[in-house]
Protein backbone atom coordinates (compact mmCIF):
# COMPACT_ATOMS: atom_id res chain seq x y z
CA UNK A 1 0.00 0.00 0.00
CA UNK A 2 1.65 3.30 -1.55
CA UNK A 3 0.75 6.52 0.08
CA UNK A 4 -0.34 8.95 -2.76
CA UNK A 5 -1.01 12.63 -3.32
CA UNK A 6 -2.27 14.33 -5.88
CA UNK A 7 -2.87 18.05 -7.47
CA UNK A 8 -5.40 18.56 -10.73
CA UNK A 9 -6.15 21.23 -12.03
CA UNK A 10 -7.79 22.28 -16.01
CA UNK A 11 -8.13 24.93 -18.10
CA UNK A 12 -11.85 26.17 -17.21
CA UNK A 13 -11.14 24.94 -13.24
CA UNK A 14 -14.57 24.08 -13.52
CA UNK A 15 -15.51 20.38 -14.34
CA UNK A 16 -11.85 18.06 -15.11
CA UNK A 17 -10.56 19.12 -12.03
CA UNK A 18 -12.93 17.52 -9.89
CA UNK A 19 -13.86 14.47 -12.23
CA UNK A 20 -10.03 14.14 -11.91
CA UNK A 21 -9.82 14.10 -8.18
CA UNK A 22 -12.77 11.65 -7.95
CA UNK A 23 -11.53 9.09 -10.08
CA UNK A 24 -7.86 9.27 -8.57
CA UNK A 25 -9.68 8.32 -5.39
CA UNK A 26 -12.08 5.63 -6.84
CA UNK A 27 -9.02 3.87 -7.96
CA UNK A 28 -6.10 4.71 -5.52
CA UNK A 29 -9.74 3.30 -3.02
CA UNK A 30 -9.81 -0.18 -5.29
CA UNK A 31 -6.17 -0.44 -5.41
CA UNK A 32 -6.15 -0.28 -1.66
CA UNK A 33 -3.66 3.18 -1.80
CA UNK A 34 -4.54 5.89 0.49
CA UNK A 35 -4.35 9.10 -1.24
CA UNK A 36 -4.91 12.60 -0.69
CA UNK A 37 -5.63 15.20 -3.52
CA UNK A 38 -5.65 18.75 -3.91
CA UNK A 39 -7.82 20.58 -6.22
CA UNK A 40 -6.56 23.87 -8.40
CA UNK A 41 -10.34 24.69 -9.48
CA UNK A 42 -12.45 27.76 -10.15
CA UNK A 43 -12.96 27.85 -6.32
CA UNK A 44 -9.05 28.23 -6.05
CA UNK A 45 -7.32 25.19 -3.46
CA UNK A 46 -8.96 22.97 -2.02
CA UNK A 47 -7.96 20.10 0.44
CA UNK A 48 -5.01 21.77 0.21
CA UNK A 49 -1.44 19.36 0.93
CA UNK A 50 0.22 20.01 4.14
CA UNK A 51 3.94 19.89 4.38
CA UNK A 52 3.43 16.55 5.90
CA UNK A 53 0.99 15.37 3.35
CA UNK A 54 4.02 15.88 1.31
CA UNK A 55 7.01 14.89 2.87
CA UNK A 56 5.19 11.61 3.81
CA UNK A 57 4.07 10.79 0.19
CA UNK A 58 5.75 7.80 -1.67
CA UNK A 59 4.61 9.42 -5.19
CA UNK A 60 3.00 12.72 -6.51
CA UNK A 61 0.35 12.66 -9.26
CA UNK A 62 0.10 15.46 -11.23
CA UNK A 63 -3.01 15.59 -12.66
CA UNK A 64 -3.21 18.91 -14.64
CA UNK A 65 -3.31 21.17 -17.95
CA UNK A 66 -2.30 24.00 -16.96
CA UNK A 67 0.60 25.14 -14.50
CA UNK A 68 -0.33 24.65 -10.77
CA UNK A 69 0.20 27.12 -7.62
CA UNK A 70 3.01 26.54 -4.97
CA UNK A 71 4.65 23.83 -7.49
CA UNK A 72 7.67 24.64 -5.19
CA UNK A 73 6.14 22.53 -2.55
CA UNK A 74 6.68 19.19 -4.28
CA UNK A 75 10.57 19.80 -4.72
CA UNK A 76 12.29 16.67 -4.65
CA UNK A 77 9.28 14.59 -4.47
CA UNK A 78 8.96 11.74 -6.88
CA UNK A 79 6.26 13.35 -9.15
CA UNK A 80 3.93 11.60 -11.82
CA UNK A 81 2.36 13.68 -14.55
CA UNK A 82 -0.82 13.31 -16.46
CA UNK A 83 -3.27 15.44 -17.57
CA UNK A 84 -6.74 15.46 -16.89
CA UNK A 85 -8.57 13.84 -19.43
CA UNK A 86 -5.72 10.53 -19.02
CA UNK A 87 -7.27 10.56 -15.30
CA UNK A 88 -10.83 10.94 -16.23
CA UNK A 89 -10.81 7.80 -19.11
CA UNK A 90 -8.66 5.58 -17.46
CA UNK A 91 -7.83 6.20 -13.31
CA UNK A 92 -6.79 2.79 -12.81
CA UNK A 93 -3.99 2.98 -15.57
CA UNK A 94 -2.55 6.62 -14.10
CA UNK A 95 -2.85 4.86 -10.53
CA UNK A 96 -0.32 2.13 -11.73
CA UNK A 97 1.47 4.14 -13.83
CA UNK A 98 2.36 6.61 -10.22
CA UNK A 99 2.93 3.48 -8.27
CA UNK A 100 5.27 1.81 -11.12
CA UNK A 101 7.05 5.00 -10.37
CA UNK A 102 7.88 4.91 -6.72
CA UNK B 1 -27.31 12.53 2.09
CA UNK B 2 -28.36 16.48 2.88
CA UNK B 3 -29.62 18.81 0.28
CA UNK B 4 -28.06 22.21 -0.78
CA UNK B 5 -29.93 25.06 1.13
CA UNK B 6 -30.13 27.19 -2.06
CA UNK B 7 -31.18 24.76 -4.91
CA UNK B 8 -30.14 26.72 -7.81
CA UNK B 9 -31.06 23.34 -10.00
CA UNK B 10 -34.69 23.48 -10.88
CA UNK B 11 -36.97 21.96 -13.59
CA UNK B 12 -36.51 24.18 -15.94
CA UNK B 13 -32.74 23.30 -16.19
CA UNK B 14 -33.46 19.67 -17.08
CA UNK B 15 -34.07 19.14 -21.19
CA UNK B 16 -35.34 15.63 -21.74
CA UNK B 17 -35.67 15.06 -25.29
CA UNK B 18 -33.40 17.77 -27.29
CA UNK B 19 -33.08 17.41 -30.90
CA UNK B 20 -30.24 18.33 -32.13
CA UNK B 21 -28.27 17.57 -35.45
CA UNK B 22 -24.69 18.09 -33.91
CA UNK B 23 -22.66 19.09 -30.97
CA UNK B 24 -22.54 22.02 -32.26
CA UNK B 25 -26.66 22.45 -32.84
CA UNK B 26 -27.25 21.39 -29.18
CA UNK B 27 -25.22 23.82 -27.74
CA UNK B 28 -26.42 26.91 -28.97
CA UNK B 29 -30.28 25.03 -28.38
CA UNK B 30 -29.10 24.76 -25.04
CA UNK B 31 -27.47 28.31 -24.85
CA UNK B 32 -30.31 29.59 -26.08
CA UNK B 33 -32.49 28.23 -23.07
CA UNK B 34 -30.17 29.69 -20.90
CA UNK B 35 -30.74 32.70 -22.75
CA UNK B 36 -34.42 32.65 -21.54
CA UNK B 37 -34.66 31.72 -18.61
CA UNK B 38 -32.17 34.75 -17.67
CA UNK B 39 -29.15 32.70 -16.75
CA UNK B 40 -26.87 34.25 -19.38
CA UNK B 41 -27.25 37.45 -21.22
CA UNK B 42 -26.39 36.21 -24.70
CA UNK B 43 -27.06 33.22 -26.05
CA UNK B 44 -24.59 33.38 -29.13
CA UNK B 45 -21.48 35.03 -26.87
CA UNK B 46 -22.07 32.37 -24.42
CA UNK B 47 -22.24 29.31 -26.89
CA UNK B 48 -19.07 30.70 -28.94
CA UNK B 49 -17.23 30.67 -25.55
CA UNK B 50 -18.19 26.90 -25.13
CA UNK B 51 -17.09 26.09 -28.78
CA UNK B 52 -13.56 27.78 -27.71
CA UNK B 53 -13.08 25.42 -25.11
CA UNK B 54 -14.44 22.56 -27.21
CA UNK B 55 -11.62 23.09 -29.48
CA UNK B 56 -9.14 22.99 -26.88
CA UNK B 57 -9.87 18.94 -25.55
CA UNK B 58 -13.13 16.99 -25.87
CA UNK B 59 -15.54 17.11 -22.97
CA UNK B 60 -17.16 13.76 -23.90
CA UNK B 61 -16.16 12.14 -21.03
CA UNK B 62 -17.01 8.54 -22.46
CA UNK B 63 -20.24 6.46 -21.53
CA UNK B 64 -22.35 8.63 -24.28
CA UNK B 65 -21.79 11.64 -21.31
CA UNK B 66 -20.61 15.01 -21.88
CA UNK B 67 -19.65 18.40 -19.83
CA UNK B 68 -19.89 21.36 -22.32
CA UNK B 69 -18.66 24.35 -20.01
CA UNK B 70 -17.44 27.94 -20.74
CA UNK B 71 -15.89 30.73 -18.63
CA UNK B 72 -18.03 33.11 -20.15
CA UNK B 73 -18.72 37.11 -19.80
CA UNK B 74 -22.14 35.94 -21.38
CA UNK B 75 -23.26 34.68 -17.75
CA UNK B 76 -25.08 36.22 -14.58
CA UNK B 77 -23.76 33.75 -12.39
CA UNK B 78 -22.95 29.68 -12.42
CA UNK B 79 -25.66 27.17 -13.40
CA UNK B 80 -25.99 24.81 -15.61
CA UNK B 81 -28.25 22.68 -18.04
CA UNK B 82 -29.03 19.06 -18.34
CA UNK B 83 -30.06 17.58 -21.76
CA UNK B 84 -30.71 14.61 -23.24
CA UNK B 85 -30.87 13.93 -27.09
CA UNK B 86 -32.98 12.03 -29.33
CA UNK B 87 -30.27 11.05 -31.62
CA UNK B 88 -26.78 10.69 -30.14
CA UNK B 89 -24.35 13.12 -31.12
CA UNK B 90 -20.52 13.03 -32.28
CA UNK B 91 -18.45 14.34 -29.65
CA UNK B 92 -14.83 13.49 -30.09
CA UNK B 93 -15.33 11.60 -27.16
CA UNK B 94 -12.31 9.97 -25.41
CA UNK B 95 -13.87 6.51 -25.50
CA UNK B 96 -15.28 7.32 -29.15
CA UNK B 97 -18.94 6.86 -27.90
CA UNK B 98 -21.48 9.20 -29.03
CA UNK B 99 -23.39 11.42 -26.62
CA UNK B 100 -26.93 11.22 -25.70
CA UNK B 101 -26.44 13.08 -22.00
CA UNK B 102 -25.43 16.86 -22.07
CA UNK B 103 -24.22 18.54 -19.03
CA UNK B 104 -23.57 22.22 -20.33
CA UNK B 105 -22.31 24.24 -17.29
CA UNK B 106 -21.71 28.34 -17.17
CA UNK B 107 -19.47 30.16 -15.20
CA UNK B 108 -18.29 33.99 -15.21
CA UNK B 109 -14.68 34.21 -15.74
CA UNK B 110 -13.59 35.15 -12.78
CA UNK B 111 -15.79 32.34 -11.04
CA UNK B 112 -18.53 33.87 -9.00
CA UNK B 113 -20.96 32.78 -6.18
CA UNK B 114 -19.28 29.73 -4.48
CA UNK B 115 -22.34 27.71 -3.71
CA UNK B 116 -23.31 27.24 -7.09
CA UNK B 117 -19.24 26.35 -8.27
CA UNK B 118 -19.40 24.07 -5.42
CA UNK B 119 -22.40 22.40 -7.04
CA UNK B 120 -20.62 22.13 -10.39
CA UNK B 121 -17.90 20.53 -8.87
CA UNK B 122 -19.61 18.41 -6.85
CA UNK B 123 -21.54 17.07 -9.89
CA UNK B 124 -18.33 16.87 -11.57
CA UNK B 125 -17.12 14.77 -9.37
CA UNK B 126 -20.25 12.14 -8.91
CA UNK B 127 -19.84 11.70 -12.82
CA UNK B 128 -16.98 9.35 -11.83
CA UNK B 129 -19.35 7.29 -10.04
CA UNK B 130 -20.96 4.67 -11.92
CA UNK B 131 -24.21 4.06 -9.90
CA UNK B 132 -24.70 8.07 -10.29
CA UNK B 133 -23.68 7.36 -14.75
CA UNK B 134 -26.37 4.40 -14.49
CA UNK B 135 -28.96 6.79 -12.65
CA UNK B 136 -28.91 9.62 -15.00
CA UNK B 137 -28.67 7.23 -18.32
CA UNK B 138 -32.32 5.46 -17.23
CA UNK B 139 -34.01 8.39 -15.60
CA UNK B 140 -36.37 10.43 -17.35
CA UNK B 141 -38.20 12.19 -14.85
CA UNK B 142 -37.00 15.94 -14.21
CA UNK B 143 -38.19 16.05 -10.86
CA UNK B 144 -36.23 13.01 -9.91
CA UNK B 145 -32.93 14.13 -11.66
CA UNK B 146 -33.73 17.69 -10.25
CA UNK B 147 -33.58 16.05 -6.61
CA UNK B 148 -30.47 13.73 -7.28
CA UNK B 149 -28.15 17.01 -8.91
CA UNK B 150 -28.70 18.88 -5.49
CA UNK B 151 -27.59 16.28 -2.80
CA UNK B 152 -24.32 16.52 -1.71
CA UNK B 153 -21.62 14.20 -2.09
CA UNK B 154 -21.20 12.45 1.47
Amino acid sequence: MAKIVAVTACIAGIAHTYMAAENLKKYAKKEGHSIKVETQGAMGIENRLSKQDIADADIVIFAVDTTISEADRFDGKKICRVGTSEVVKNGRAVIDKAISEI
Amino acid sequence: MTVNKENFITEKNIVIGLDAISQRDAIFKLSKILEKDGTITNSNVFAKDVLKRESLATTGIGNGIAIPHGKSEAVRDASMIFAKVLKPLEWNSLDGSKVDVIFLMAVRPQGGDKEHLKMLANLSGRLMDDDFLNFIKKENDPKKLVSSFNKEEV
